[in-house]
């Protein structure tokens, strides 16, 4: 009917037993519509987010998405676990934060409507610490879409008066039902953590597999930085000729904080290069010309800590940095070693790999090894 | 409307330096447009890659970034009177694909080009101004703008310029635009990155330089004694690789005496935060105290992405309070600008345009992925 705006359905939870406001939500839910629900950060905008039609409802009331993924919100970790993949760090998040305002981002399953999920096949989850939202969600048994009701771009929403001014008749329209608890406090909106990025504290134990075949370890320990840097001097000085005639790849493996970027800069000290040698982890490659005993040639520093697979790592181009006169050392090396081996074997450079192992504060115990790269084919 | 002898020239630049593909048009040093692509302004599907790794990102998303930069800017190429792209430092494939665009272009459009430094560009970030609101009377957006001449009156030199980023941590001396000195600078890691590191160790994810933040307002950044590096040399170097391996083996002890619950990660994360904040501090409030009074920085400008970090601006800000009588913190007007993007790129174009420092051998520009800030 034109020209009249529908009144929205207000439940004022103080004056009506949950029980009964729930059952109207869940109604509502079900046929698709859209309710407005309070949590212990801001008003949400709830739909059923298994369902196509409801979460392009919700779409259209939020307006002006560009593409940002929505969240769910679910009763906790066993729920959530249906709708994504919980690696270690999710797990840890969920027992230390949740119920709690902040929302954890995993790989989703794909089990919820289209336009949930971001593009790239992520999902936020969300527990909200609000007892009347988690007894709606566990009574309903299918998540809920968690984001905040004010339109995008408007204030934050503590009160339902926040929410209705803001918004334009088309969109009043599009609510169903409200489920009014008041002003909430000021609480900040939930904190967003991306998980799904695995970058890596350590390797775990027993992990690192450098080749199919055994090969000879040296083991060495060092007491200080100074000992460390001299032990990457000795291995440059050793394979001298290997790096005039192929080129040498060092590999590095070792928790955070274990001294990899210090063996580099012994690296450098030994190809006398002056400038300071700082870490490549955002850049991904740091680059130096060396120049010692007439020998003219290249130092590149690589820190693969953010890449996460071949297809990665393959866009650095690593390959065309493996040539005669060229060091490359290689931080976090065994998350890619199966691609980067593959790399050795075609370009022939010296191969040597240094794994970092914590002995206490200040020494650490390097194992140098000459990884074979003979890598078995698989059977036919 | 071409551009005229009166009127600021419109840049178009160009920044592929790291994992973003940016484009901006600037006019002086006001910001007429700034794209950073990103799934939420481009909408882009990726065919399910991550654009972490960036060279196929970038020739993915540059044409449409350069489009989007014009059309919010209101313009067409014809009104454009330079290109501008990052030549370094910076990840060399990725920094190759925006040369290679601009090269493309300014051969295309016949434009002069401009070579800008990326850690320039952060240095010189807090003087960019926004837009102005367009007049009643008709006029075209370059009449709107603050042109280097003007900007300049307004400035006091020298400055100090500290850019704090996840992957550079440095004190800059700017004479004037163009004439650097630096003066302070990272042996290791940078500040960014010791924060989205220890982030990490408490398992909040990738970058949890930002989580970093919000936890730490619900922390006692006293809870954990965070030693101060570097105290013994005199220079105004830094070093965060100490700070981290000082977290990890504080993180393991007190997880395996006492488990890690959620007030322990809060505490963490602002002490932590402040001890990394702190160390620039130290750095810094030597740095001024060390100057002479003839040659004393005549206000402090903070870019990068740590820039955006409020308890940084904060304790810069009481740092400066204190020493020499007080000293103004300028900041970008936008968190934009503290990311990697073109405006600034653009904005410290718009000074190379007025000293007429055009790349003059446009085939041999060549991307240079170790570029320091010198004089």
């Amino acid at each position: 009917m034109q020209g009249i705006i529908p009144d929205v359905k207000v439940i004022k939870l103080a004056e009506v037993p949950a029980e009964k406001a729930i059952a109207e939500a869940i109604k509502v839910l079900t046929e698709g519509g859209l309710i407005i629900f309070p949590t212990e950060t801001v008003y949400g905008a709830g739909v059923d987010a298994t369902q196509t039609a409801a979460v392009a409802k919700l779409l259209a009331y939020k307006t002006r998405r560009e593409g940002k993924p929505l969240s769910i919100a679910v009763t906790g970790q066993e729920m959530a676990a249906k709708y994504v993949d919980l690696n270690e760090q999710a797990k840890k998040l969920y027992q230390r934060f949740l119920p709690g305002p902040v929302t954890v981002v995993s790989q989703g399953k794909g089990k919820v409507a289209a336009g949930v999920q971001s593009e790239f096949g992520t999902l936020g989850v969300r527990v909200p610490d609000y007892e009347l939202a988690l007894k709606l969600i566990e009574q309903y048994g299918r998540p809920l879409t968690a984001t905040s009701a004010n339109a995008s771009g408007r204030k934050r929403p503590y009160s339902i008066n926040d929410i209705l001014t803001g918004i334009s008749a088309k969109q009043k329209s599009l609510i169903d039902l409200v489920l009014d608890a008041g002003e909430l406090p000021k609480n900040e909106p939930s904190t967003v953590i991306d998980t799904t990025l695995s970058t890596p504290t350590t390797l775990r134990a027993g992990s690192v597999q450098l080749s199919a075949g055994e090969e000879a370890t040296t083991t060495l320990n060092s007491a200080s930085e100074a000992e460390t840097k001299k032990i990457a001097g000795t291995l440059l000085l050793k394979n001298w000729t290997e790096i005039k005639e192929r080129g040498l790849v060092i590999g590095l493996d070792g928790a955070l904080g274990t001294g990899k970027t210090i063996f580099a800069k012994g690296v450098a000290e030994f190809l006398q290069i002056t400038d300071e040698i700082t870490s490549p982890t955002y850049s991904y490659i740091e680059e130096y010309q060396f120049k010692r005993h007439g020998v003219t040639g290249q130092l590149y520093h690589l820190d693969l800590w953010k890449i996460e697979s071949a297809a990665e790592a393959e866009r650095l181009e690593i390959e065309g940095l493996l040539r005669p006169n060229s060091v490359v050392i290689i931080e976090w090396w065994q998350p890619v070693a199966a691609y980067l081996l593959k790399l050795v074997a075609t370009q022939h450079p010296q191969l040597l790999h240094v794994l970092f192992t914590e002995l206490d504060e200040h020494s650490r115990q390097l194992s140098i090894t000459e990884p074979s790269t003979n890598i078995p084919t698989p059977a036919p | 409307m071409t551009t005229n002898s009166t009127s600021t020239p419109l840049i178009l630049a160009i920044d592929t330096s790291c994992d973003d593909t940016s484009a901006a048009v600037t006019a002086g040093v006001t910001v007429l447009s700034n794209i950073i692509a990103s799934q939420t302004q481009l909408h882009q599907p990726y065919g399910g890659v991550f654009p972490t790794v960036a060279k196929q990102a970038h020739r993915e998303n540059i044409d449409r970034t350069i489009a989007v930069a014009l059309q919010r800017a209101g313009l067409e190429w014809s009104e454009v009177a330079a290109l501008a792209v990052t030549q370094g430092p910076g990840l060399a494939p990725a920094l190759e694909v925006g040369i290679n665009k601009a090269k493309e272009l300014a051969k295309l459009h016949q434009l002069p080009l401009i070579a800008v430094n990326h850690i320039e560009a952060h240095a010189l970030s807090a003087l960019a101004e926004p837009r102005r609101r367009q007049q009643q009377t008709a006029t075209t957006p370059h009449h709107l703008a603050t042109s280097w001449q003007q900007k300049l009156t307004q400035q006091q030199l020298p400055a100090l310029a500290i850019v704090v980023s996840g992957g550079h941590t440095e004190f800059i001396k700017v004479i004037k635009p163009g004439k650097y000195e630096r003066l302070g600078w990272t042996i290791d890691d940078a500040a960014g990155e010791a924060l989205d590191k220890v982030g990490r160790m408490l398992d909040l994810g990738y970058p949890a330089g930002p989580v970093l933040e919000k936890f730490a307002k619900s922390g006692d950044a006293h809870r954990f004694n965070v030693p101060l590096p570097m105290t013994e040399q005199k220079d105004y170097q830094m070093s965060f690789s100490g700070l981290k391996t000082w977290a990890r083996n504080t993180l393991e002890s007190h997880e395996a005496k006492f488990g890690l619950n959620q007030q322990d990660i809060y505490d963490f994360a602002a002490s932590f935060q402040r001890g990394v904040f702190r160390h620039i501090c130290y750095k810094l409030n030597k740095l001024i105290a060390d100057q002479k009074p003839t040659d004393q920085f005549r206000e402090v400008w903070l870019g990068g992405g740590v820039a955006a970090n409020m308890e940084l601006r904060r304790m810069i800000r009481e740092t400066l309070r204190t020493a020499n009588g007080g000293l103004k913190l300028h900041v970008p007007y936008t968190k934009r600008l503290t990311m990697d993007n073109a405006a600034m790129i653009g904005v410290t174009a718009g000074y190379q345009f007025l000293q007429k420092d055009f790349v003059t051998d446009e085939a041999a520009l060549e991307r240079r992925p170790r570029w320091a800030v010198t004089a």
